[in-house]
């Protein structure tokens, strides 16, 4: 299954949002997150990026989300660098974009599909 | 042969369409090729679109009414009652 990576500038955020996302894929869809600063403090910290697309990576590729600013920068710079299609930054709203792509993943759609769903999350109304 | 069938079913009373049976339904409607549509009032939803769904905003004891287009559209009608149906 296609993995999922949540880059925030919140350790808090992104774990959080992991287990949301999570309670709603199940146990087959490995959800990594990547957030703050190594020393805690509120930031992007790249290698720890890099570690978690390591662990979302199953072999069938991986969609990353981020939530502002400089954690888009920070997967864009690392992703530039290894560009291959097989992990992509959806360029979606975190939470929602981040639930959506977990779902989609659980039933074994291809990482096209996945981080699709994960951007048609910005036209999705609440109400 | 293309087909294109409609069936409604209920939401179990204590079940609205919140987070974990929306993407129960979801994932199930993920297993067949047809497009399939949820109905629930005057609004509509793709029932492959986690977030459309929850969107509907359907709760407990309200009839949804699926709509399947495609070859395997009455499987997938089945399949998605079944699942409506078994939500607890």
């Amino acid at each position: 299954m296609v993995g999922i990576v949540l880059v925030s500038h919140s350790s808090e955020l992104a774990a959080g949002l992991a287990e949301l996302a999570g309670q709603m894929a199940g146990p087959g869809v490995a959800i990594e997150a990547a957030g703050g600063r190594a020393d805690g403090g509120l930031g992007t910290d790249e290698d720890q990026v890099k570690a978690a697309l390591v662990r979302a990576d199953g072999g069938d590729g991986v969609v990353v989300l981020a939530d502002l600013g400089s954690s888009i920068l920070t997967v864009r710079h690392l992703l530039e660098r290894r560009a291959n299609g097989h992990v992509r930054l959806a360029d979606a709203p975190f939470v929602e974009g981040a639930v959506s792509a977990a779902v989609i993943a659980s039933a074994g759609a291809p990482v096209e599909d996945v981080a699709r769903a994960a951007e048609e999350a910005r036209d999705a109304h609440k109400l | 042969m293309p087909t294109s069938s409609e069936v409604q079913v209920a939401l179990p009373a204590g079940v609205d369409l919140h987070a974990r049976p929306a993407a129960e339904l979801v994932r199930t409607a993920m297993r067949f090729d047809a497009r399939i549509v949820v109905r629930h009032g005057d609004r509509q939803a793709d029932a492959k679109s986690l977030l459309a769904i929850l969107a509907l905003g359907a709760t407990a004891g309200t009839t949804l009414r699926l709509e399947a287009d495609g070859p395997d559209a009455p499987g997938a009608l089945e399949g998605l009652a079944a699942c409506v149906a078994g939500f607890a």
